[in-house]
């Protein structure tokens, strides 16, 4: 079962992509052009938000942001 | 021996508008400087929204010179500002510079333009190593 802050980030990313309807956590955001290199500053804004945790854009892993899964591995567990 | 290399990018006016938006908080502050917000604003104090789509194309294409696979775009270390004469000017700074030295890079020049909703820019350069980047090409995308 996911946690309200991971659904958050899910709806953030199908409201920027009305033609998707579901996101899977394993699909990778990056390679399915799903976030861009714009978006990527939105969707850490996003995460923050939700987790309530502040993200060093100069240490960022990232493979924390690949997928829903590792999204949430990393800031929702 | 050194080898050219250039980065292009292209940025609809509308995403700025979306940046703008006071709804999703001061997201604009994660991509441009102090001194970058200053200077993208109008004689009447409006948001430049083509001067803002220019500079962030600008800054993905010094990115694209840097080789830099797997890691997201350090917008704040890569400034874009008016240079002598009214053309742009790069500043790098903290993760941005020690990656142009990393992949050799010499003096960074870009020029952008904007039209019909979009702004694009081209950044050239020479690297001194070139074999650096030809490694990196084929690793995978980032963001």
């Amino acid at each position: 079962m996911s946690s309200a802050g991971i659904d958050k980030v899910r709806d953030w990313i199908l409201g920027r992509h009305p033609e998707r309807t579901e996101l899977a956590a394993d699909v990778d955001l990056i390679e399915s052009r799903l976030v861009d290199s714009l978006a990527f500053v939105e969707l850490v804004y996003t995460i923050e938000d939700a987790a309530g945790v502040e993200i060093d854009f100069d240490a960022i892993d990232i493979e924390d942001f690949q997928t829903l899964a590792t999204i949430e591995k990393a800031f929702f567990a | 021996m050194s080898q050219p290399l250039i980065g292009v990018d292209l940025v609809p006016l509308a995403r700025v508008g979306e940046l703008l938006d006071p709804d999703i908080g001061p997201v604009l502050r994660r991509f441009l400087s102090t001194e970058e917000l200053a200077a993208s604003r109008t004689p009447d104090g409006a948001p430049d929204r083509a001067g803002i789509a220019g500079r962030l194309a600008a800054k993905e294409a010094v990115f694209k010179l840097l080789g830099a696979v797997g890691r997201p775009v350090p917008w704040q270390g890569i400034e874009v500002l008016r240079g002598p004469g009214g053309r742009p000017g790069v500043r790098l700074s903290g993760t941005a510079a020690e990656l142009a030295q990393h992949a050799g890079l010499g003096p960074i020049d870009v020029s952008i333009s904007h039209d019909a909703g979009f702004a694009i820019a081209v950044a050239a350069a020479t690297t001194s190593r070139p074999t650096h980047l030809a490694g990196s090409v084929t690793s995978k995308g980032m963001p």
